[in-house]
């Protein structure tokens, strides 16, 4: 039982990461149908930017997070202009390997500057495990699905009951019309850029204290978060959430009754199965928007 | 060509390129551009391409560019400073000794083309190798095609040495992995007295050669290990297999892995409350204290060869210096990553050095079978940093080793340093009888002990 419950615990956790990193990548498709494969990379970004504030210019939590959610936000403004809109409707092939190529010069920037060990970013809920039903978990893979599923909450929100909010959801809808009746879709999407990069961000920051920050962390969390959002279905953001957890969940399960080896290729096989099952994903409805 | 024609000739360049300009510009463009992004330039405009003079030249092809580069600086700040020393005292039968580095960056074909160069090229006398063991074994045809002499200061695959060639070109100044496993689980059993042992490794090509040679280290003192469990690079979670080690009630985990996996595997075992005593191969030698926090770290034994930090013996503490000196580092033993290797390099460099002395010729290629001889007969004896080597080599390829398991040093991280166990607070938990065998075959351990 007290497996179980192991298994769980830190399944919920790194779960909630998967599902920060798909969430991004539905807001991204919603409103241009397009996405950023360098999201991944945004959540190290956000972690290894939380170890250079926080540990070595010895900043405070909140100001790394505040100056992270804006770096990370402009990043997704730059790459979007620049990776995205030159190609959106014009060049699938485009947009995907722009974004992809960011990422890798991303990744090799961070590698020359950071460095390419792995670094700890010590904070004061990974210093001691608590125990709960004989499991033991740090308080901050507790926090991370408090903190993901509270941004969740707050974008589902922001999207249903501000005047923005409703502007995005219009241009998701139907991007055409929603140009037609004066929403500028360009700054629409722009914005849910910014979002799901800032997004990815803060995902690097909360769980960099328990995976250590490295300039290569952000290759299997985005592909990851990629095959969570497909089997989610990439037009769902509450089916997206709930597989991220679930395969953060899946993924103990398997490591410790199988082996870690069996990991990746047990989730990996299942993304296959469920797409041949189901397309669209598990909550995908009809592609809507252009 | 008529005036016409010319004019035409001239108009069209004006409109444009032709397509045979266009076609050599490109070449030339692309050319160039490939040449500087492969780094081509260094093998057209090598920094020592003639021969200077009346030295001896030494090779050495080490990892000095992507990921491990640490390992590649170690070896090579080691044989520099040994090169350095014997010239200041007049260096090899009368000549100044000089080496001659090139990268591998870890990868074998790199490696391979490097002993080509370095035999035939750069006209070396011998050659040292880096820390990547799939370098090293893919030198082994290389190596015994040119009759080339390789030492080794730090990659212990045992099968690189220990290769089937007759003769034998290659030597080693470091570890040797099959060695590392008896030493571990030798101290373990009589030195720690764990009753119950069990295997912890990386599922890599080393990992799994070191979980191999661990079963084979117990099964031949007549034990079973207690579990055999795997973690993949980069994994961040190790609670399952912890749980079940926890479960088989495995008192002490003997393993092959490094740091960051290292780190997450203590940090796994705080969460389930489970603190065997770790025992490891020197994967965990590099930042290990720092990415799991000293509490978590300490009491973590690793196997090495040598250490920079805590009390130094006199001729490590003037290395020290020497190398914080020329290499412009920070007065901080940790600047010595994977720190073994530089003093398994200043080793070899100077067993080469007798060698060559023995052989009495540097004349390339008619030396390398000299000195091939001289390094496996004629090094007698030689008091080096790590250890006395009476003798260096000796004719059968297991002893093609210098460095024997009872020299091997045992360090402990303690308050995040990897310092001598001899000098640590968890000394006093390893049998006196234990402690008495140690420092018998740890001359060093026992000066450092007498002094403080």
């Amino acid at each position: 039982m007290t497996e179980v419950i192991q298994y769980l615990l830190s399944g919920i956790a790194m779960g909630s990461i998967y599902s920060l990193v798909a969430l991004g990548f539905c807001i991204m498709w919603a409103t241009s149908e397009t996405v950023n494969f360098a999201q991944g990379d945004s959540v190290m970004l956000g972690a290894i930017l939380g170890v250079t504030f926080c540990v070595d210019m010895g900043w405070p939590i909140w100001l790394g997070m505040a100056v992270i959610i804006i770096l990370c936000s402009l990043f997704g403004i730059g790459l979007e202009r620049v990776a995205i809109r030159p190609f959106r409707g014009i060049s699938d092939i485009g947009w995907m390997l722009s974004t992809i190529a960011i990422g890798i010069i991303i990744r090799n920037i961070a590698m020359v500057t950071f460095g390419r060990y792995d670094r700890p970013f010590p904070t004061a809920l990974v210093k001691q495990p608590i125990y709960i039903g004989g499991a033991g978990v740090y308080p901050q893979e507790i926090l991370i699905p408090i903190i993901a599923l509270g941004l969740m909450v707050g974008i589902e929100v922001f999207h249903k009951k501000t005047k923005f909010g409703s502007a995005l959801r219009a241009v998701a809808y139907n991007r055409d019309a929603a140009g037609l009746m004066g929403i500028n879709v360009n700054l629409m999407i722009s914005f849910s850029y910014a979002l799901a990069t800032s997004m990815a961000g803060i995902a690097g920051f909360i769980v960099a204290p328990v995976i250590l920050a490295s300039a290569y962390m952000g290759l299997l969390v985005g592909l990851k978060g990629f095959a969570v959002a497909i089997i989610g279905g990439i037009t769902s953001p509450r089916g997206t959430i709930l597989a991220g957890f679930a395969y953060g969940v899946l993924e103990k399960f398997v490591a410790g009754y199988f082996s870690t080896a069996a990991r990746e290729i047990t989730a990996f096989f299942l993304v296959i199965l469920i797409l041949l099952v189901s397309p669209q994903g598990i909550f995908g409805g009809k592609n809507r928007g252009a | 060509m008529t005036k016409e024609k010319k004019n035409k000739r001239m108009i069209s360049s004006t409109n444009g390129l032709t397509r045979r300009e266009f076609l050599k510009g490109s070449a030339g463009v692309m050319g160039t551009v490939g040449l500087i992004g492969t780094g081509g330039i260094p093998f057209i405009f090598p920094k020592k391409a003639l021969a200077q003079a009346g030295t001896i030249r030494i090779g050495m092809s080490c990892a000095l560019t992507g990921p491990h580069t640490h390992t590649g600086l170690s070896v090579k700040r080691g044989a520099e400073v040994a090169c350095d020393f014997l010239n200041s005292k007049g260096g090899v039968l009368g000549k100044k000794l000089e080496m001659v580095v090139l990268d591998d960056a870890g990868l074998p074909p790199n490696g391979v083309a490097n002993v080509r160069r370095l035999a035939t090229r750069e006209k070396c006398v011998a050659m040292l190798g880096g820390y990547h063991s799939t370098v090293g074994l893919a030198m082994r045809a290389p190596i015994h095609e040119l009759g080339f002499p390789y030492i080794s200061p730090y990659c212990a695959n045992t099968t690189i040495i220990e290769n089937g060639y007759k003769p034998n070109f290659m030597f080693r100044v470091s570890a040797k992995d099959k060695w590392i496993a008896q030493f571990l689980v030798d101290f373990a059993i009589n030195g720690m007295g764990k009753k119950n042992l069990a295997v912890i490794c990386e599922n890599t090509g080393w990992g799994e050669g070191g979980k191999n040679d661990l079963i084979s280290a117990m099964n031949k003192i007549g034990i079973k290990p207690a579990s055999i469990e795997q973690f993949n690079w980069g994994d961040k979670d190790m609670t399952p297999q912890l749980m079940r080690l926890r479960d088989q009630k495995a008192d002490c985990l003997v393993g092959y892995y490094l740091d960051p996996e290292g780190a997450q595997m203590v940090k796994s075992m705080a969460k389930i409350n489970y603190r065997p005593q770790i025992l490891s191969a020197w994967g965990i030698s590099g930042n290990f204290a720092e990415l799991a926090g000293n509490d978590l770290a300490e009491g973590a034994m690793v196997s090495m060869t040598y250490t920079w930090c805590g009390k130094l013996d006199p001729l490590g503490q003037r290395i020290t210096d020497y190398i914080i000196k020329k290499y412009s580092l920070k007065n901080d033993c940790r600047e010595f990553r994977t720190g073994s290797g530089t003093a398994n390099a200043y080793d070899a460099i100077n067993i080469l050095a007798l060698a060559i002395q023995a052989a009495g010729t540097v004349e390339v290629p008619e030396c390398w079978s000299k000195i091939r001889d001289a390094l496996e007969k004629k090094v007698t004896h030689y008091e080096g940093l790590i250890t006395t080597y009476a003798p260096a080599f000796m004719e059968n390829e297991e002893r093609h080793d210098a460095i024997l398991p009872e020299n091997y040093l045992m360090t402990v991280w303690h308050d995040g340093f990897l310092i001598p166990i001899t000098q640590a607070p968890q000394w006093k938990t390893v049998a006196p009888d234990y402690q008495e065998k140690y420092l018998k075959t740890h001359h060093r351990a026992r000066e450092i002990m007498k002094r403080t």
